[in-house]
C-alpha cells in the first residue's frame, strides 16, 4: 500500500508540474501582448511607448519567459498569489474568503448526487428494461442536457415569482451564520447536485448490471437469497467502486460548473470571482485561480485513487 | 463469361457504378435498421437534423432582424406579434434564438471536427507506434485532462481574445484528450489482430496500415464520441457566452442571450431566460440521444465506455 501511495503522489507531483506549464503557456505566452489583454485593444493604443515599458517592467513582463515562469512558481511556493490588477484585495485573501463557500457547494452537490443517483440506479437495475427503468433513464438523460446555470436562473425566477423569495446576497460563513449560509449555498448545490446525480445514476446502473453477472452474485442467489438483498448487500459495494472514481472527476466538474452557476445565483463564491476575473481580463488573477482549480482537481483525483486502492485490494497489489 | 473471368478488367465506369449502388443500398439498409432498432433515437436524429436545417435557413424562418431594435416593443411578453417576446431593447427573441443556433452549431461542429478528430488521429499514432511516443503522449493528455473542461476553455478563450475562431479553438483543445484516449484503446487491441500482422508481413508501410487497416475500425467509436461531443461543446459554448468570453455581442448566441437577460433589470423577464435555455437543452438532448442510438447499433460493447 505504501509503495502505491508513494507512486501515486510522485505521479501527482509530475502532473502538477505539467499543469503549471500549461497554465503559464496559455495565459502568459498565448496572448500576443498581455497589456492588450489588460487594457483592451483600444486602451492599449492610447498608452505611450514609455508607459508600456513602465507597465511591462512593473509587472515583470520584460524578463525572459523562463525567468517569469520561475518567479511565478517561487511566488506560489511562498504562498504569494499576487493581487488583482483592478482591486486592492490580494488573491490569497480572496481565496480564503470565497473558497469555503464554493467548497461547501461542491461537497453538498456530490452528497446530493449520491442521495439521488444511487436509489434511482437500484430501481433501474432491479428490473432492467421495465417501465420504471425507462422512465428513470429518460429523466437522467434530460438532466444531462440541461445546463446548470440555466436551471439555476429558472430556480431563482420561480422562487421570486411564486414565493417572493430571494436568497441573501452578502457572504456569510458556515459557523457565524449557518442559516444565511445555507440559503446562499443550497440553490447552486441543488442545481449542480441534480446534474451530477444523472451521471451517477447512469454509471451506477451499468456498473450494477455488470456486477450482477458475476459468479458470486449467482451463488448468493442460488443459496436462496432473494433479488433485492443480493443486489444491495452483495452487488452494490463492488458496483460502487467505479461510481466513487466518477465522483472524484465530477467534483472537479462541479467546481468548474459552479462558475456559471454562481453567476446565475449571484453567489459570492470563488466561482463568481473567476467570472469577475475573466470578464475584467485580469490575467494574473486568472493564472493563479486556474492553477488552483487544476491543482485541487489533481489532488481530488489522487484522493479518490487512494480511496479506491484502500477499498479494493486488487488495485493495491498491481 | 464476364470480362474479369477472361483475364480482362471491368471498365472503370461500371465498377464505380456497382460500388456506388451497393454503398447507397448499404446506407439505406443501415438507416432502416437504425429506425427499427431504436425508433426513439431515430426521432431525435430527425430533431437534430431539423435544428441544423433551422440554423441554415434562419434568414428565411426568422420573422424579424435579430439585431434590429424596435423601441415601440421593448421587454414585451410573448404575444401574437412576437411569439417569444422581445428583449429590453426591443429585439425579437424568436429571431435571436433561431440565429443563435447558427453560432452554437458552427462552434460545436468546428470544435468536434478539430478537437475530437485531432485527438483521434493522435490516439491512432500514439497507440500504433507505442513506446516513447506513446508514453509522452499519454502524459500530455493527462496534463490536459487535469483541467475541468470549462476552466481550460475559459482560460484559452480569454487569452486569445473574443471571437468565433477562438471559441472553436478553446473548446477543441478540451476535446483532444477524450478522442486520444478512446481511439488509442481501440488501436491497442486492433494492433495485435492477425490481419494487421499480415499487412505488415506483406511489407505495407506504417502509414498504409494505419489509414487502410486500422482507421476504418476506429470509425464506430469515433462517430459515437463525435456525436456526444457535439452536445458537450454546445453546453461549453453557452457557458462561455454566459460568462462573457464567448462570441462577443451583439451576435446572438444562446449563452449571450442568457447573459443579456441578467442585465435586463433586477429581475430578468421569464421569456428572456426560458427560450434560449430551452433551445440549448433540446439541442443537447437530441445529440445525446442520437449518440446513444448510434452506439447501441454500431457497438453495444461501448455502452458506458464513451
Amino acid at each position: 500500500m505504501y509503495s502505491y501511495i508513494v507512486r501515486r503522489l510522485a505521479f501527482g507531483a509530475l502532473t502538477v508540474a505539467g499543469v503549471s506549464v500549461i497554465v503559464f503557456t496559455v495565459l502568459r505566452i498565448l496572448p500576443g501582448d498581455p497589456l492588450v489583454a489588460i487594457f483592451g485593444a483600444e486602451g492599449f493604443t492610447k498608452l505611450s511607448e514609455a508607459e508600456r515599458a513602465h507597465y511591462m517592467a512593473e509587472l515583470g513582463l520584460s524578463d525572459p519567459l523562463i525567468m517569469q515562469y520561475l518567479h511565478w512558481i517561487e511566488d506560489i511556493a511562498r504562498g504569494n498569489f499576487g493581487r488583482s490588477f483592478f482591486r486592492a484585495e490580494s488573491v490569497a485573501e480572496m481565496i480564503s474568503r470565497r473558497g469555503p463557500l464554493t467548497a461547501e457547494i461542491g461537497i453538498m452537490a456530490v452528497i446530493l448526487s449520491w442521495i439521488v443517483g444511487i436509489p434511482v440506479a437500484i430501481i433501474s437495475a432491479l428490473r432492467p428494461n421495465s417501465l420504471g427503468d425507462h422512465i428513470s433513464r429518460f429523466i437522467s438523460i434530460i438532466f444531462l442536457a440541461i445546463p446548470g446555470f440555466w436551471s439555476g436562473m429558472l430556480l431563482v425566477l420561480a422562487a421570486l415569482f411564486w414565493f417572493g423569495y430571494r436568497a441573501p446576497l452578502g457572504g456569510a460563513s458556515l459557523l457565524a451564520d449557518p442559516w444565511t449560509n445555507l440559503q446562499i449555498v443550497i440553490g447552486p448545490a441543488v442545481v449542480l447536485g441534480l446534474g451530477q446525480g444523472a451521471y451517477i445514476a447512469r454509471m451506477a446502473r451499468s456498473s450494477l448490471l455488470e456486477v450482477i453477472r458475476e459468479d458470486y452474485v449467482r451463488t448468493a442467489r442460488a443459496k436462496g437469497l432473494s433479488r433485492r438483498p443480493v443486489l444491495i448487500v452483495h452487488a452494490l459495494p463492488n458496483a460502487l467502486l467505479p461510481v466513487i472514481t466518477l465522483s472524484g472527476i465530477l467534483l472537479g466538474f462541479v467546481l468548474a460548473g459552479s462558475i456559471p452557476v454562481e453567476r446565475a445565483f449571484g453567489t459570492p463564491g470563488l466561482g463568481y470571482a473567476m467570472f469577475t476575473a475573466v470578464s475584467e481580463r485580469d490575467i494574473f488573477v486568472m493564472q493563479n485561480l486556474v492553477f488552483l482549480y487544476a491543482v485541487v482537481f489533481v489532488m481530488l483525483n489522487i484522493l479518490v485513487d487512494l480511496t479506491i486502492a484502500w477499498l479494493d485490494p486488487r488495485i493495491r497489489y498491481q | 463469361m464476364t470480362a474479369a473471368d477472361q483475364g480482362g478488367t471491368y471498365p472503370p465506369s461500371q465498377v464505380l457504378s456497382t460500388l456506388r449502388y451497393s454503398r447507397a443500398r448499404r446506407l439505406a439498409r443501415g438507416l432502416r435498421l437504425f429506425i427499427r432498432r431504436s425508433p426513439l433515437s431515430a426521432f431525435w436524429g430527425c430533431v437534430a437534423a431539423a435544428i441544423f436545417l433551422a440554423a441554415v435557413s434562419a434568414p428565411l424562418l426568422a420573422p424579424y432582424e435579430p439585431l434590429k431594435s424596435d423601441f415601440r416593443a421593448m421587454s414585451k411578453p410573448p404575444d401574437e406579434r412576437h411569439y417569444f417576446g422581445t428583449d429590453q431593447i426591443g429585439r425579437d427573441v424568436l429571431s435571436r434564438v433561431l440565429y443563435g443556433s447558427r453560432a452554437s452549431l458552427t462552434v460545436a461542429v468546428g470544435a468536434v471536427l478539430f478537437g475530437t478528430t485531432l485527438g483521434a488521429l493522435w490516439g491512432l499514432a500514439s497507440g500504433y507506434f507505442g513506446g516513447r511516443i506513446d508514453i509522452v503522449s499519454q502524459r500530455i493528455i493527462e496534463f490536459l485532462q487535469s483541467f475541468p473542461d470549462l476552466i481550460l476553455a475559459m482560460a484559452i478563450a480569454m487569452a486569445l481574445g473574443a471571437g468565433i475562431g477562438t471559441v472553436i479553438v478553446a473548446i477543441a483543445i478540451t476535446r483532444i484528450p477524450f478522442g486520444g484516449r478512446v481511439i488509442r484503446a481501440v488501436v491497442l487491441s486492433l494492433k495485435e489482430i492477425s490481419y494487421v500482422e499480415a499487412a505488415r508481413g506483406l511489407g505495407a508501410s506504417h502509414l498504409r496500415i494505419m489509414l487502410r487497416h486500422i482507421l476504418p475500425q476506429c470509425m464506430a467509436p469515433y462517430l459515437i464520441l463525435a456525436t456526444t461531443h457535439l452536445g458537450v461543446a454546445i453546453i461549453i459554448e453557452a457557458a462561455l457566452g454566459f460568462l462573457g468570453v464567448g462570441i462577443p455581442p451583439p451576435t446572438p448566441t444562446w449563452g449571450n442571450m442568457l447573459a443579456d437577460s441578467l442585465n435586463a433589470g433586477l429581475v430578468p423577464p421569464w421569456w428572456l431566460v426560458l427560450f434560449p435555455g430551452l433551445a440549448i437543452t433540446i439541442t443537447v438532448l437530441a445529440f445525446n440521444l442520437l449518440g446513444d442510438g448510434i452506439r447501441d447499433i454500431l457497438d453495444p460493447r461501448l455502452r458506458g465506455a464513451v
